[in-house]
């Protein structure tokens, strides 16, 4: 928590903007005041000696106005922002400390249990299995707090060529075992191989955050198509499409950002840190990609669509 | 059999707790919604009460949040014991919970040596408090009036009514009226816990008796502190 902790600090982020603009605007609001004073003094003599230049006081007068009013509509809006991201901020300490805690009690629980009662085998076994997954859940939280950290804003150091869609394929097995679904549960389409240059490990995450959300996201059926394929521009693309809980229009923009959440933490409907599609983002952009996603609206399931740099491409780039 | 009811939207934690409360001899339902659980705890038409002995509590559930479940639960008269729980253990939580007429609070990851006492505990003084219990029914704060069979409060401003813990510490403090009652004291003899707990519980318990018996809950005359002792209750003051 701390890797990801210090770069959440918003003393990080550049404030000398803000108060130059503070600065700027309290200057503009002087030089109208004074001007203003000398305009409207009562003095003859002044008015007099002024009157030329009356029309061009008028006009940058109501241009400083302008700029202060711009500058006024500005601040509100950054202001408005960073109470947004700090919102998101305490959404996700409490996100967090939810998935963090909830496993650790519940394995609490369970040793507890095992030690003090005397229980038969069969019952036994069941508990080892629950205590299994929320091991699974808790080190999946982990990952996801350190990957947020590792990924965010970082080109991929050291890009290997790799095939997306044999990674493709693996990802599917690893959540159809993770979730004990069936075969069906994920329908992959698309070609048997297909390389690009990147990061393993990172885009192994990505893609694994992405049928995660699939299958979170879906209602009591899981149907996930998944799609890999390249197109003449030497892009390779891959799509995941579920037929899940969906979401409305006013989402769309924002669920890439950190910490994004639906709704109020308190008031929690899934599991979740609001990390696994700034993960995603993060991996993509490294790789000098994009990621789009599109839903029909709420229960009309998601699609995302994830485009990355072909070997070609990469290739041709590098040289 | 006693009847708990267990407001956890973790499955692996309600299964749990389910199947550790019904060991000790309890009749336990589980709810997974905080909407859901406030219509399970209202009472059927035609009944007294709601049916349920206790209400085991987490913070954050889907529907409506557990804060929200103790609050409309008092306000619409239900004074079932309720234990939170919070995976946040966040000291404004606590606080919330109590201030919302939680009785009791544990924070997650608890022991469940623990969770067992505070259930039996909570059970017990309910027991203790329907068969009306021992030392005076009523007794005379100052202005107010306090009727321990039907844990009302008369008082300038309206009548109150005092939820299990609530009426059993102020019972406590009446019996021990100008003398000092220490914490550890309250928490064996009001929560059933050990006297070396760490809890808040008390501290909030005594601003919500002060908030019920103070005219100004700020400069208390009768619910005293006596820094690193306890509390003391002066009839008259």
């Amino acid at each position: 928590m701390t890797v990801a902790g210090s770069q959440l600090s918003p003393a990080k982020r550049p404030k000398w903007r803000f108060v130059a603009m503070g600065v700027g605007l309290i200057l503009v609001a002087v030089a109208l005041t004074v001007a203003w004073q000398i305009l409207a003094a009562p003095d003859q003599a002044v008015h007099r000696e002024l009157a030329g230049l009356r029309w061009v006081a008028y006009f940058f007068g109501s241009l400083l106005f302008l700029l202060l009013i711009a500058g006024l509509v500005l601040i509100v809006i950054l202001l408005l922002r960073e109470v947004r991201l700090n919102e998101r901020q305490s959404n996700f300490v409490s996100a967090v400390t939810h998935e963090l805690k909830t496993p650790v009690a519940s394995l609490k629980l369970y040793l507890d249990t095992l030690q003090l009662r005397d229980l038969p085998e069969s019952r036994r076994e069941d508990f080892y299995k629950t205590m299994r997954q929320d091991l699974d859940r808790l080190h999946a939280t982990i990952n996801n707090v350190l990957n947020a950290a590792m990924y965010t804003d970082r080109p991929v150091v050291d890009p290997q060529p790799l095939d997306l869609a044999r990674l493709t394929r693996r990802c599917i097995d690893l959540t159809r075992t993770r979730y004990q679904l069936p075969r069906e549960a994920f329908a992959y389409q698309g070609v048997e191989s297909l390389m690009v240059r990147g990061d393993a490990g990172a885009l192994e995450t990505a893609v694994l955050n992405l049928l995660d959300n699939a299958v979170k996201y879906s209602k009591d059926r899981v149907e996930v198509e998944v799609e890999v394929w390249g197109d003449g521009d030497g892009q390779v693309h891959l799509r995941v499409r579920d037929h899940g809980i969906g979401m409305s229009r006013g989402h769309l923009p924002f669920i890439f950002n950190r910490f994004y959440r639906f709704g109020s933490e308190m008031r929690r409907s899934s599991m979740g840190t609001g990390l696994g599609l700034f993960i995603v983002r993060s991996v993509v952009k490294g790789h000098r990609g994009s990621i789009a996603a599109e839903s029909a609206g709420p229960d009309r399931g998601s699609t995302f669509t994830l485009t990355l740099p072909g070997l070609i491409g990469g290739e041709a780039e590098s040289a | 059999m006693p009847r708990v009811l267990v407001v956890e939207d973790e499955a692996h934690l309600a299964t749990g707790i389910k199947f550790n409360l019904e060991l000790e001899g309890y009749d336990v339902e589980v709810i997974g919604d905080g909407l859901e659980a406030l219509q399970r705890l209202a009472p059927p038409p035609g009944s007294a009460g709601n049916g349920w002995d206790l209400v085991l509590l987490d913070v954050m559930l889907p529907g409506l949040d557990g804060f929200q479940v103790v609050d409309r639960m008092r306000a619409a008269g239900n004074f079932t014991p309720v234990l939170m729980l919070t995976a946040r253990g966040l000291p404004e939580d606590v606080v919330n919970g109590l201030e919302a007429g939680a009785d009791d609070y544990l924070s997650k990851p608890f022991d469940l040596s623990v969770l067992l006492a505070r259930v039996k505990g909570l059970l017990r003084r309910r027991d203790w408090a329907r068969s009306g219990g021992e030392g005076p029914e009523t007794a005379r704060v100052g202005a107010v009036e306090i009727d321990f069979r039907t844990f009302e409060v008369k008082t300038p401003g309206g009548t109150v009514r005092l939820t299990l813990l609530e009426a059993m510490l102020l019972k406590l403090l009446v019996q021990n009226a100008g003398r000092i009652v220490s914490k550890a004291e309250i928490l064996e003899k009001v929560w059933n816990v050990s006297p070396e707990t760490e809890t808040r519980a008390v501290d909030n318990f005594i601003m919500r008796l002060r908030r019920v018996i103070e005219a100004n809950p700020r400069f208390p005359k009768h619910l005293h502190t006596v820094r690193g002792a306890g509390y003391r209750l002066v009839l008259e003051g």
